[in-house]
């Protein structure tokens, strides 16, 4: 399945300290930046602690296919998507990236174009980055902070770019006067209008970013955030250089600052990377450039990708998703290929929301209701069972988001059938002894989501809670139908069928949009449950000028302890994918913040 | 998609018809059903394909009545790791002679059964449709002619312009989920019948604008003007009684294509919307999940099932066409 | 001698007539193409913002929402819209791509919402996979079909003769799918006579563009040369009983004559009209197959471009389509005013 890399915004963080502690990225080990755990043999799930194959040889063609498109663009300032987060760092250095290390250890930030974190001024409000001065594109050209501060120019122009995040037009601090009235008010008069619409074209227009010389980037913030670093590892702060944009068209060739760079791309058929001969493996610690040549196959038969990898004609499938069925069934039946296989959870959690405004579901007791009711076990089989589905969940936060902690409210894993007397009980104190009606939502082209909104039907049913199924097309899910609050309500929908991964992997970047009472927003809501806690609420405020590790993580498990008190989230799976590694692939590992094996390292025997 | 009804309308109906004169035409009516009924009788194949048929309607009437409800999942006929049914063949067993599904364990001797009732109601509201509205334009056009038959011709001319498949799965698109006061499935049949007849009916046109033209010259209709007979009147009672034959053939014929034509959007991903079944759908899943290459029987029971309603339509339409107009013979 | 000019060929006459009627339903055909893909889904209660809020990334906010509707032009009244489309087809367009106005040349199909690129090169780009693969099947199911129709209408009633029309039934009985889902299955995986099917370009490799072009081919094909058999075998034994048959056999003529230069080719005529008709339509046949295949042509560029609610694309792929129907129609008609005086009124 295509999975999306969904997040929002953020607004507040702290922690500068917690991004950047030592592991094998950050600096030192040069060229053969990513031996973060120690090598091993090939055994199941070996790559999701350890480097698999580890190895500096040089030479062959790597070869991915999708069995779709890049799901947005090539153009590291408008995608949204981790495969291509992954993906862009063969070829953009971003500010920060994430450490090149297998573990805990690779959802660290580590600076990356930058020579160290981001520093940030006393009132909270001005993030420093110097840049490494001996960077070049791959035309030769040295990077200069003005290539970092028009990439994020390019950000704010949301009618060429708009798929990207958008950070930076929201935490920076407005253009005037002007601008910051029509923020309060939902507007954008008087902004920054990006590059191309700025008369001062290519002549750095923007207020917010500041290049006092050629290796400083300066950014001004309209509000303490702390976990900016997490924003400038996002590949939107990788440099472009502005005489060589070609605004919607540079997704073609984005000029590259990585180990490799653009040969051919055609759209939605093939992607050519070769060698970028500029590239210094001494700036850049978190990539290897070891294959002679890289090709991206696109919209190939699900179906055959897996074939194609198992008889090693490929050696990545690009989504990082997981095998389909059958490859599933051939892998897991079998030693050898079961040996050269990862289970690494993606990051993804999968979860229904429980609607807290949606009668009778505005009662606690009928939401716990269907908390004991549903047959989790039924929910992770919908899901691809605990390979391709993943671990049962019974938090809010999957386990890889930093400061999560494994508590279980409503007997998830230990009753994963369900627990009717319980369920019944809750009915009861809800005021409906047998049962009620209500909707449940879902991606009606997410065969899953389909399967799983049955398997509630199913569960409820059992309790005599009545659910009547309401799918909807992708595309319009937020826009139109679960995300529109009104429509939600007039339709009586009580449980949406939804996933997330955050942006950052920490409890602001984790919760805010899909847990704030601020989030809920009229058209395009994330906050599908539309939960307005107040002690969630606080708590994610003060994530903004927190700096202490400990007391965020302590916060990060205190609202998702909330959240799950308030019955507002029923978690199905946190996502597991099955990877396999081809034998002939070297430097392999699951890189823990996208949860698929880390391409900017890979090699071939 | 093959055009629907390539075939060129034969341009005659059958001979008994010739020799009909006003004052016999009830009788002559009469008789040349029976002496179809007698040429159809013979042709076993037909006979075989037409009890299939009838076998399918009553299956897809009373069906969903007698099986189980296809939307239960059986997780415990599922292999919780590799979510595959349990047991050989997708789980057959005597509880489930077809097997169950992966992922789910719904039955899938009851999708099919249900799928057979979605499939047989898009194509015959499908096929009434095309054949309405082409019948009538095609009547019109015929009889009237001029620059009626000059409009309608060119507008027959455009629907055939339209690439009728490319044209409905984006229309299916394209559409929101609810709309035009419906919504879920009605929406979605009622797209599917729109598109598939709406863009069909210039087949139905033409050959039956055809047909008209030529009986609009013959002696019959000529002797009912000449004793004051209307335009309608002889419309109804003169021309259409002996248009019979092909809309009967061609609808016949029209169905199956409709059938195919309703699988392969399913197919698409934009026919009917689960978990209501559909055999196009079955099969759909079957591929995107990548089950039919470890649980064949998977895709291969809709498969058959398309086959053999789709095979029996068409014997069922030939023989017919055969037994109407005995020149088209095999 | 006057100084009158000479009347025109009939031939071109018609030819004349009939592009100029050609041209003209095309438009028709892209108005309404227009109307029901703008038009109806926003009689259906879509909204342009909702519209423009699909191409956008997550969450989207009411300024960028507002920006898209800009740069797609979706703010402005539909007939503006469509104006500015025909425009382009015609004259082309000026695109703002941010650092420079993109000039796309005519016939401009304008720019997917997507990924803000033009939509003709990527069709065109398409254009050698679908045409590889028409043109294959084609002439396998025209030959194929032809063959197998006249042996059964000359060998009536035989084994041979009930055996072929046996699989014909079955050809046209079978969805294209389901045909393409088991070929692929048993002749690339499970015995990889095909493996690896992908398109690679004629002019890169030749002996590797037809082999993985094979059972494509053979899978589209079969359908068709199903039809164009029963279609032939009927048309043979109509003709075959006709009074001019019997009159040459009896001057003696050989029964190859007969068969061929009397008989094949009198049932011949309404084969071609067909398969004037069918390949203008293949692009359905192609959608199936290039799926089930996951060949990059136009048939596969059709389903993404639904897939991503891509109006541009959608409207161009449909037009084109049109287009193909209409030509293949207008070349039907001009062989007939060409082969036969009578047609060219």
């Amino acid at each position: 399945m295509r999975t999306r890399k969904t997040i929002g915004l953020a607004a507040i963080g702290a922690a500068a300290a917690l991004a950047l502690a030592a592991c094998g990225g950050s600096g030192g080990s040069g060229g053969s930046g990513g031996g973060g755990g120690t090598a091993t043999k090939a055994s199941f799930n070996a790559g999701v602690t350890h480097v698999v194959n580890p190895s500096n040889h040089k030479g062959g063609t790597l070869n991915f296919a999708s069995s779709s498109g890049i799901p947005d663009s090539a153009d590291p300032g408008n995608t949204y998507y981790a495969q291509m987060w992954n993906l862009t760092r063969l070829y953009a250095m971003p500010l920060m990236t994430y450490a090149s290390c297998p573990g805990p250890c690779g959802l660290k930030v580590v600076p990356d174009l930058a020579t160290g974190p981001g520093v940030v001024s006393n009132n909270g409000l001005t993030w420093t980055y110097h840049i490494q001065p001996n960077v070049h594109f791959e035309d030769g050209t040295l990077v200069t902070s003005q290539d970092v501060k028009y990439a994020v120019e390019r950000t704010f122009d949301r009618s060429k770019f708009p798929l990207g995040p958008g950070y930076y037009p929201s935490l920076l601090a407005p253009q005037n006067a002007t601008c910051a009235k029509a923020m309060a008010a939902g507007k954008t008069t008087g902004c920054y209008p990006g590059p191309y619409v700025d008369r001062s074209k290519n002549l750095m227009g923007l207020n917010a970013v500041q290049t006092p010389n050629s290796t400083t980037v300066v950014f001004h913030l309209a509000k303490p955030f702390a976990d900016f670093n997490y924003v400038t590892a996002i590949p939107q702060s990788a440099p472009v250089p502005p005489n060589k944009d070609t605004g919607a068209n540079y997704q073609l060739h984005p000029i590259s600052t990585g180990p490799y760079m653009f040969q051919s791309y055609q759209i939605n058929k093939q992607l050519t990377m070769v060698p970028n001969p500029h590239w210094n493996p001494a700036t850049d610690p978190n990539a290897k450039q070891l294959p002679s040549k890289i090709v991206l196959t696109f919209n190939v038969n699900p179906n055959d990708v897996d074939n194609r990898l198992l008889a090693g004609d490929i050696q990545v499938d690009l989504p990082g998703t997981g095998v389909q069925a059958a490859a599933r069934t051939k892998i897991l039946t079998s030693n050898s290929l079961k040996a050269q296989s990862d289970n690494p959870v993606s990051g993804f959690e999968w979860f229904m929301t429980l609607n807290n405004k949606v009668p009778p579901m505005n009662n606690i007791h009928c939401r716990m209701a269907v908390e004991y009711a549903a047959n989790k076990t039924n929910n992770q089989t919908a899901y691809g069972g605990p390979y391709a589905g993943g671990t049962i969940g019974s938090t809010a936060a999957p386990p890889n988001v930093v400061g999560q902690k494994h508590f279980d409210l409503y007997e998830a894993t230990t009753k994963s059938q369900g627990d009717l007397t319980k369920a019944k009980q809750q009915l009861q104190a809800c005021g409906h002894p047998n049962g009620f009606s209500t909707g449940i939502t879902y991606r009606s082209d997410r065969p899953k989501e389909v399967s799983v909104a049955q398997a509630m039907q199913a569960a409820l049913a059992r309790v005599g809670i009545k659910l009547t199924l309401h799918g909807f097309p992708t595309a319009s899910y937020t826009s139109n139908f679960a995300g529109v609050p009104n429509y939600v309500h007039s339709h009586d929908l009580g449980i949406t069928v939804y996933g997330w991964a955050p942006d950052w992997p920490d409890g602001y970047g984790e919760f805010y949009y899909i847990a704030d009472g601020a989030a809920i927003s009229p058209v395009g809501n994330t906050n599908l449950g539309e939960l307005n806690d107040p002690l969630v609420n606080s708590l994610l405020g003060k994530f903004a000028t927190e700096n202490s590790a400990t007391v965020r993580n302590s916060y990060t498990s205190q609202i998702d302890m909330q959240i799950m008190k308030d019955a507002a989230f029923l978690p199905i799976v946190y996502a597991k994918a099955l990877l396999y590694r081809p034998s002939n692939l070297t430097n392999v590992y699951v890189q823990p913040f996208y949860g698929m094996y880390n391409y900017a390292v890979l090699g071939l025997k | 998609m093959a055009a629907p009804l390539d075939v060129a309308p034969s341009g005659d109906v059958a001979p008994e018809a010739m020799l009909s004169g006003i004052s016999a035409k009830a009788i002559e009516g009469r008789s040349l059903g029976q002496i179809a009924w007698l040429r159809l009788r013979r042709d076993k194949v037909a006979m075989a394909g037409g009890a299939v048929v009838i076998f399918l309607i009553l299956v897809a009437i009373f069906g969903p009545f007698l099986v189980q409800n296809p939307d239960i999942y059986h997780a415990n006929l599922i292999n919780p790791t590799l979510s595959r049914p349990n047991g050989p063949f997708g789980g057959i067993s005597v509880a489930h002679p077809f097997g169950v599904e992966p992922v789910t364990g719904r039955d899938v001797l009851s999708r099919i059964v249900n799928g057979a009732r979605v499939s047989l109601l898009i194509a015959f509201l499908a096929t009434a449709l095309a054949v309405s509205i082409g019948v009538v334009m095609g009547i019109i056009a015929g009889y009237v002619g001029g620059w009626v038959d000059g409009v309608i011709a060119r507008s027959m001319d455009v629907f055939l312009a339209f690439p009728l498949l490319v044209f409905a799965i984006a229309l299916v698109g394209v559409i929101p989920s609810s709309a035009f006061g419906l919504s879920g499935n009605s929406l979605r049949i009622g797209l599917l019948v729109f598109v598939i007849g709406f863009f069909a009916w210039p087949y139905m046109g033409r050959i039956i604008r055809g047909q008209t033209l030529s009986l609009r010259e013959r002696e019959f209709v000529d002797a009912a003007r000449s004793i004051g007979a209307r335009g309608p009147y002889i419309l109804f009672r003169e021309l259409l009684p002996n248009l019979v034959a092909p809309i009967l053939v061609y609808s016949t014929l029209l169905i199956p294509t409709n059938i195919l034509f309703e699988a392969a959007l399913s197919y698409l991903g934009v026919g009917i919307i689960p978990p209501t079944p559909s055999w196009g759908g079955m099969i759909s899943d079957a591929v995107n999940s990548g089950f039919y290459s470890i649980d064949p029987m998977y895709m291969i029971i809709p498969g058959l099932a398309i086959f053999i309603t789709v095979m029996a339509f068409n014997l069922f339409g030939d023989g017919l066409r055969d037994a109407l107009d005995p020149r088209s013979s095999r | 001698m006057t100084a009158r000019a000479p009347a025109p060929h009939p031939v071109i006459t018609f030819i004349v007539r009939r592009l100029i009627a050609t041209v003209f339903l095309l438009i028709v055909v892209s108005m309404i193409t227009f109307a029901i893909f703008f038009l109806l889904p926003r009689l259906a209660g879509q909204t342009t913002r909702g519209l423009a809020s699909q191409y956008i990334g997550r969450n989207p906010t009411p300024a960028a929402v507002h920006a898209i509707e800009q740069q797609l032009g979706l703010d402005a009244p539909l007939p503006v819209q469509y104006g500015r489309f025909l425009r382009g087809i015609v004259l082309g367009e000026h695109f703002n791509a941010g650092t420079s106005k993109a000039y796309c040349p005519p016939p401009c199909f304008g720019y997917s919402f997507k990924n803000q690129q033009p939509v003709w090169p990527m069709m065109v780009s398409g254009l050698p996979v679908t045409i590889s693969l028409a043109a294959g099947a084609a002439i396998l199911w025209l030959v194929g079909g032809v063959a197998i129709g006249v042996i059964s209408a000359l060998r009536r009633g035989t084994l041979f003769d009930r055996f072929s029309m046996g699989v014909a039934l079955a050809g046209v009985s079978l969805p294209i799918f389901f045909t393409g889902l088991i070929a692929l299955e048993l002749f690339s995986y499970k015995w990889p006579i095909f493996p690896n099917v992908q398109f690679v370009p004629f002019t890169q490799n030749p002996l590797l563009w037809a082999r993985n072009l094979v059972l494509p081919w053979i899978v589209l094909a079969f359908l068709y040369a199903a039809l164009y058999a029963r279609l032939t075998r009927a048309g043979m034994l109509e003709t075959m009983s006709e009074d001019y048959i019997r009159t040459a056999r009896a001057k003696g003529l050989p029964e190859r004559t007969v068969i061929f230069k009397h008989g094949l080719r009198a049932a011949l005529t309404p084969i071609v009209t067909i398969f004037g008709m069918d390949i203008g339509l293949l692009l359905g046949g192609a959608i199936l197959t290039e799926v089930t295949f996951s060949l990059h042509g136009l048939g596969l560029f059709t389903v993404e471009a639904i897939q991503n609610q891509d109006l541009p694309e959608i409207l161009g792929v449909t037009l084109l389509a049109a287009f193909f129907i209409v030509i293949a129609n207008l070349v039907v008609d001009v062989l007939y005013a060409v082969v036969d005086p009578r047609v060219r009124r």
